[in-house]
């Protein structure tokens, strides 16, 4: 049986895996990125207050290991509040925790270390306050904070494979149970590398080659 | 004119400028000189009202404005870029094109009506041939060039030039001399920074109306125009100028 006999055989099985991994991941990049943001710009605006308190979760979130995290969100904090959760929020919620508050730092620090200059050459030219947003921060923020943001989000993407150990039926788990049943680990785990590969190794490069094309910008001025 | 009464700025302990006084006249220059550390770019930097001094008095064509002060906002932009300043650094924006960075202030409709304005000053320059270029792209002396341009082309009436000859070779900065005079009988009130000796007495014997200040530690040591630059009674004005 090749790959593609085993793909076809199982391609219910498989649809159903990857959509739940693409769900899972969907929601995570999009609650993580805005929440993110939004709580790194008031971190960054509110240094003394908000920032201290969103810095200190956020310390406390990324100190404790993903898999951990996940397992006490699903099992002895759902005992605590005497609830049931399924599996697949319990993975939203600490995910989406662990994304949102990894982004926040990266762009409250980007805004908190923006050059003071550039802003006073703004200031010096009778820009609007607008308009130095618009064109000096943004642009200069984006251009700095996405080299940092998109290889964050592929680790995103292969922490919801922790997600198959609170049973959530996503791609990983999929694939290891049809393993179970037709023993083809050569076969079926080269195709799953393959599919993280096809995703993450071009969001990794194009971080790199923003990251040279970028940081040459700002420190040679 | 612009009268600074004054004017104490503290850096934790150390005292950056100590009660220093200065007066910018339209269509005059003042020079600003002394050694590295002495205060120089902190003085631009509180007359441009852009980290405002901690005590002391700045009066702009009869705006007042005193420190210290409980005002939290106030409206210090619409003495920008009516007063506009270039600085040691020349903080030209790095994601932009020289071009870019002298387009990006002005307004569309008002650039309309400046594009011939805008074409000599690019030749006046000399900047024809690295315009399109990135801020990273071009040498020291290009970038503090187009920064120069870029606060001329905002038609200011006062312009603070912090040090702007440093990178510049002898033709540039005779350039800049000959432009800084043509900017003077516009009624510009120019202040410059530098600590070459020979460009500050350039500039004050072409005219007897120019004045500098020399800062040591904060404070003003010596004042006045051509004469006392010549003749200078303070010692530490005289010990800088025997290094020569
Ligand atoms: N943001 C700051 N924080 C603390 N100290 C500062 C700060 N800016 C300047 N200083 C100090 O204030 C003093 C005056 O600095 P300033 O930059 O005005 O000197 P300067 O005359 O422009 O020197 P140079 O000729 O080297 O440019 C120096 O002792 C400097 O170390
Ligand atoms: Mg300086």
């Amino acid at each position: 049986m090749s790959v593609f006999n085993i793909i076809y055989q199982y391609k219910e099985a498989f649809l159903g895996g990857l959509l739940v991994t693409l769900k899972l991941v969907g929601i995570v990049w999009i609650l993580g990125l805005s929440f993110g943001i939004l709580i790194g710009v008031l971190a960054s605006k509110f240094s003394k207050t908000l920032g201290i308190i969103f810095l200190s979760i956020s310390f406390l979130i990324t100190s404790i290991p993903v898999l951990v995290f996940l397992f006490w969100v699903h099992y002895p904090l759902q005992v605590l509040l005497k609830v049931s959760i399924d599996p697949f929020y319990s993975a939203i919620v600490v995910l989406s925790l662990v994304n949102i508050f990894s982004v926040s730092q990266i762009v409250k620090t980007a805004i908190f270390d923006f050059p003071k200059q550039y802003i006073f050459a703004a200031k010096v030219c009778g820009l609007s306050k607008s308009k130095t947003f618009f064109s000096i921060q943004f642009p200069l923020i984006t251009r700095q904070i996405i080299p940092s943001l998109l290889p964050l989000q592929i680790i995103m993407l292969h922490s919801t494979l922790f997600a198959s150990l609170i049973s959530v039926e996503e791609i990983f788990r999929v694939v290891q149970r049809i393993n179970s049943v037709i023993y083809k680990p050569i076969e079926l785990y080269t195709a799953l590398a393959v599919f993280f590969l096809i995703i993450s190794l071009p969001v990794n490069l194009l971080a790199y080659w923003l990251k040279l094309k970028y940081t040459r910008d700002i420190s040679e001025n | 004119m612009i009268e600074a009464k004054g004017i104490i700025k503290r850096f934790g302990n150390i005292q950056a400028l100590d009660t220093v006084n200065v007066t910018i006249k339209k269509g005059g220059i003042t020079l600003v000189l002394g050694p590295s550390g002495s205060g120089k770019t902190t003085l631009v930097k509180s007359l441009s009202l852009l980290d405002c001094p901690d005590s002391g008095s700045i009066n702009i064509d009869d705006l007042i404005f005193t420190f210290p002060t409980n005002k939290k906002n106030w409206d210090f932009k619409s003495i920008w870029p009516k007063l506009t300043v270039v600085f040691q650094q020349h903080f030209l924006w790095p994601h932009l094109t020289l071009k870019e960075n002298l387009l990006l202030p002005l307004q569309k409709k008002k650039f309309q009506d400046n594009n011939k304005h805008f074409n000599r000053i690019i030749e006046s320059f000399n900047m024809t041939g690295f315009i399109d270029r990135y801020p990273n792209q071009v040498s020291l002396g290009q970038r503090q060039r187009a920064a120069l341009a870029r606060a001329v082309l905002l038609n200011p009436e006062y312009l603070f030039l912090d040090e702007i000859t440093s990178a510049l070779d002898v033709e540039q900065t005779s350039i800049l001399i000959d432009l800084l005079f043509e900017l003077r009988t516009s009624n510009i009130g120019i202040l410059i920074v530098t600590h070459l000796i020979h460009f500050a007495q350039v500039i004050l014997e072409k005219n007897e109306n120019n004045s500098f200040i020399f800062l040591d530690e904060g404070k003003v040591v010596e004042s006045g125009k051509i004469v006392e630059f010549k003749n200078p009674h303070s010692v530490r004005l005289n010990k800088y100028l025997s290094v020569l």
